[in-house]
């Protein structure tokens, strides 16, 4: 018998027990009484469980939060990390087919400073629309680096083959970008332009091949921070040109400071820019 | 609860033939830096080629995180979950557990960390894809005001049920998340930095064998440290009120005190060290809106340090920032 039916039926015995006791006195108050507390039995043993139950809901899961949040994150880390790539691309592959008319609306606008042309016609620079397949084949302007790291890197990687399946992906958001996006061409060539922060200035150079921004790289920088940028979602989807460098003390004091995050978006400008002349 | 930050024994010198990149990922520049051999060791130079592809697979994870949590491109997986209400929708490990953790850190600190602030930080002008300078508008069913309370999950099939229509803005714990999933995928090698725009991991020692030199950057003066300490497999995780203004508005930056709807002013620096990333990252956003004694008192509960800089530059430290000087 759940603890409801239990409660209930402690409550109809009460009702019954007053009656008695009030109504009929011929059967006396003893026997309303002994009744009312037949009730009372019942609904104390309904009673508590439920508040038990109230008492976990209520107060249980943050209790365990509270005791877990290392556990929790730790634990989350571990089970992204033992999934892999390949099983979490699969998982978020299947999870786009499930929506195949997918209803959020999301426009794509240009930034004002900078030709409004250049930005629209803009193909997604991200990796779940770039074809990673062509990865191995169609990467101009990069020079491969040497012969050991670049082969290994592929054979060693789980994540590495794991960026494929996402290519499929995209159907349902190019359905939704804006038809104008598709059309715009560029012109080949490679193409700088700048952008600045208060960090100093950095030279993004894009290079179109095919009317479609094939590899994005930073080509100079002027600024604190070291020169091996680029940007790594090319169609290449890897980081095949990063240079590796021979490790230096950034600062003479600290190796490294923890801020308030730091934008990127002088590298954003400074491909906008480059984008613009592409265009003109 | 605080284990002990200085090691026994220093760590052998090392010589730089060590790995050193940085690239523009998930809004900033991640730096990752592997230490090179033991000096005396140079039959570990074939190293080199495992620390190199070490790298990459650390980068991808990076790569991996940003393309299913970023709120900046319109078919990112956390994006197309914004307007399926009601329905529970399976998505990726890495989503589910980063909703999940955030989730987590939300109900802890009763809502001054919520994830769901993702539209009205994109209607306060946080709306710029960092690598193209596109702008994202996204249009939700309803722009009724949303908090965490307003989704459920299914951890068995790890899906994920929005009551409401909302957009998820993890940029916290995923970046966070990609620092671990980069420190796991370093460990081989335990000595190495990542540096996530200011969000750090440290593994082991610096390459003159000592545990890393860290600052803190001080949240007025842009070349001024505030602090230094020493760091050895810890995460360091600093949330200030500097370097992201809000566009649209005139005094506001970026982080949002949920429960206000407008920029948080409590704080103008928080840094906590703990375990991992996510968590440090998470802690230190909700503190900031904690502002200093509540920060505080969360973080003694759930056995992190954190330094808490005010508005006025007094400083408050858990008891166990003194490990780490």
């Amino acid at each position: 018998m759940d603890k409801s039916t239990l409660l209930l039926l402690a409550i109809v015995l009460a009702v019954f027990g007053l009656s008695i006791a009030a109504g009929h006195p011929a059967w006396g108050t003893f026997t309303g009484l002994a009744i009312i507390l037949l009730a009372a039995g019942l609904a104390a043993g309904a009673l508590p469980l439920q508040s038990q139950d109230y008492f976990e809901e209520r107060i249980g899961p943050s209790q365990r939060i509270s005791n877990g949040l290392i556990t929790l994150s730790s634990a989350a880390i571990v089970a992204i990390y033992a999934a892999g790539y390949h099983r979490t691309s699969s998982a978020a592959h299947k999870f786009d087919l499930q929506i195949p008319q997918q209803r959020i609306s999301a426009t794509v606008a240009g930034v004002p400073p900078v030709a409004k042309s250049g930005i629209d016609a803009a193909p997604p620079l991200s990796p779940s629309v770039a074809p990673a397949i062509k990865k191995n084949n169609k990467r101009p302007s990069a020079p491969p680096r040497k012969a050991g790291p670049s082969t290994g890197s592929d054979s060693i990687g789980a994540p590495r083959a794991a960026s494929a399946p996402k290519t499929t992906n995209p159907q349902a958001g190019d359905a939704a970008r804006p038809a104008a996006a598709a059309q715009v061409r560029y012109k080949d060539g490679v193409y700088l332009g700048l952008g600045s922060c208060r960090h100093g200035d950095i030279e993004a150079s894009v290079t179109i091949q095919d009317g479609k921004i094939a590899l994005v790289a930073i080509s100079q920088c002027l600024t604190r921070y070291s020169c091996g940028w680029i940007a790594p979602k090319t169609p290449g989807g890897g980081f095949p040109d990063l240079p590796s460098q021979v490790v230096e003390r950034q600062n003479p004091k600290v190796d490294y400071v923890s801020g308030a995050t730091e934008s990127s978006y002088a590298f954003a400008d400074a491909v906008i820019a480059a984008l613009s002349k592409a265009t003109e | 609860m605080h284990s002990p930050m200085r090691l026994s024994q220093p760590c052998p010198k090392r010589r730089s033939d060590g790995v050193l990149r940085t690239v523009a990922l998930m809004g900033t520049f991640v730096t990752i830096h592997v230490v090179g051999h033991v000096v005396g060791h140079e039959g570990e130079l074939g190293q080199t080629v495992q620390r190199e592809e070490a790298v990459d697979r650390a980068f991808e994870w990076f790569c991996r995180v940003e393309e299913c949590c970023t709120r900046f491109e319109p078919n990112s997986e956390v994006m197309l979950l914004a307007n399926q209400v009601g329905v529970p929708v399976q998505v990726s490990t890495i989503l589910y557990e980063a909703v999940r953790f955030a989730l987590a850190v939300a109900e802890e600190s009763d809502g001054a960390f919520d994830p769901t602030v993702g539209y009205a930080m994109e209607t306060r002008g946080f709306n710029r894809e960092y690598r193209t300078g596109k702008t994202i508008r996204s249009t939700l069913d309803s722009s009724r005001s949303v908090n965490y309370r307003d989704v459920r999950l299914d951890a068995d099939a790890k899906r994920i049920t929005l009551l409401r229509p909302l957009i998820f803005d993890l940029g916290a714990v995923a970046k966070g998340l990609a620092v671990d999933l980069a420190a796991r995928e370093l460990q081989p090698f335990k000595d190495f930095a990542i540096d996530a725009g200011g969000d750090l991991y440290l593994g082991g020692c610096n390459p003159d064998g000592e545990p890393w030199s860290i600052g803190i950057r001080h949240p007025r003066s842009d070349h001024e440290l505030i602090d230094a300490l020493r760091i050895s497999n810890r995460a360091v995780c600093t949330s200030g009120d500097y370097e992201r203004r809000a566009p649209a508005e005139e005094h506001g930056h970026h982080i949002l005190d949920p429960r206000m709807g407008s920029s948080a002013d409590a704080a103008a620096s928080v840094t906590v060290i703990a375990p991992n990333a996510m968590l440090a990252d998470a802690l230190a956003t909700a503190a900031f809106v904690l502002g200093p004694a509540e920060g505080i008192q969360l973080f003694d509960r759930l056995g992190v340090d954190g330094l808490i800089i005010s508005p006025g530059l007094d400083r408050h430290a858990t008891r166990g920032m003194s490990d780490y000087h």
